[in-house]
């Protein structure tokens, strides 16, 4: 199950937790709408993120996408390394941009 | 949540020749009449006797469904393995995977003895070997985490050290959610021991691997794989077996103990 908290601000973090699998689109969605909501950019912060499958990988991609489309820039930052060796084997950068990975 | 994408799906089809016959075997799918045998039993043989794996392109499509045959030599056999196309085109524009480029994964992990392409028989003696350790139900996506639990007990239990603790349960997640997705979202998982190795069947009563599922776009929910479930099933695992067809698809999935 994944687990979402919320910093506010003009370059809001939302703070991951949990597992990352198919059953966590909603969650991630929800929370990630919620704090781009007037912001210029939205933080995701992955440190507590255990696990996270080839699902969990896809609905990220889509959702850094749909936000570069809207014009508030989504960044991944503290990756765990769970989910480091998921995205490298992914080649998830390739995908979103390196500009999301400011680290 | 079954794949609705097309009443025709780009399926596997694989054949297998055994060295010396004058005709090949269906492995999965089913061999139609108008099958070009002469053809792929001198394909197979050249396979053989070079001691490689040889790709070709299907001139001519209409004649035979396929685009790209892959022969595999396996000591005194060689699998052919092929995608049913069905019309769909052979490379997309984004960044998922071709036909062609998963056909070559396939047949380049066969090579490789990473994958076994099973028929009925041999899928029934793999679910038999070893004594169960464990069976699950999967209806829902809430089983994945909790198969991903019971999967992480069983590997400890076994004494399977972290890194590779985390990448099986990474496949089962990978397996469990291709099931979910695209297997008649439902289905069952058992864990069996055998004397050098841990292996989960993971099971359903689909529509078969249909590799629609990997190149399509995503949904606008943003639901939809990647397409990577089983790239990373056979780079994680020490040996993967699958079998496929309307009945559905069964993997069999190992990891040694020893």
């Amino acid at each position: 199950m994944l687990r979402t908290s919320i910093a506010q601000g003009p370059a809001p973090t939302v703070y991951l937790a949990g597992e990352m699998d198919l059953d966590c689109a909603d969650t991630l969605r929800e929370a990630v709408t919620e704090a781009a909501r007037g912001a210029q950019m939205v933080a995701l912060d992955f440190a507590n993120v255990e696990f996270i499958d080839s699902s969990g990988t896809g609905i990220f991609v889509r959702l850094a996408l749909d936000l570069k489309s809207q014009g508030t820039p989504l960044v991944a930052r503290n990756l765990s390394p769970a989910v480091r060796g998921v995205f490298d084997m992914l080649r998830v950068r390739e995908l979103v941009g390196e500009e999301v990975f400011p680290d | 949540m079954a794949d609705q994408t097309s009443a025709m799906p780009a399926s596997l089809q694989v054949y297998r020749y055994r060295a010396g016959a004058d005709h090949v075997e269906a492995v999965i799918g089913e061999l139609e009449p108008e099958l070009p045998q002469e053809d792929l039993v001198a394909h197979a043989s050249e396979a053989l006797r070079r001691e490689t794996f040889m790709c070709y392109a299907v001139s001519q499509p209409d004649d035979f469904v396929a685009d790209e045959l892959c022969f595999v030599p396996q000591g005194d056999r060689c699998e052919i393995l092929s995608i049913r196309t069905n019309g769909w085109e052979r490379h997309h524009g984004d960044h998922r995977r071709s036909l062609v480029e998963i056909l070559n994964n396939l047949a380049a992990a066969v090579a490789c003895g990473k994958l076994r392409i099973l028929d009925l028989g041999e899928l029934a003696a793999g679910q038999e070997e070893g004594h169960p350790v464990g069976e699950f139900a999967i209806s829902d996506t809430a089983d994945l985490q909790r198969a991903r639990e019971s999967v992480d007990d069983v590997l400890k239990q076994a004494g399977i050290d972290d890194i590779h603790r985390q990448r099986t349960i990474l496949c089962i997640s990978e397996a469990v959610t291709n099931m979910l997705l695209h297997g008649g979202g439902h289905g069952d998982m058992v864990v069996r021991r055998l004397p050098d190795r841990l292996r989960f069947v993971v099971a359903d009563e689909g529509p078969g691997l249909s590799f629609l599922n990997w190149i399509e776009p995503p949904s606008k929910g943003g639901q939809a794989s990647m397409g990577y479930g089983y790239k990373i099933i056979l780079d994680y695992l020490d040996a993967v077996a699958l079998h496929t067809g309307p009945g559905g698809t069964t993997l069999l999935l190992d990891r040694m103990t020893n």
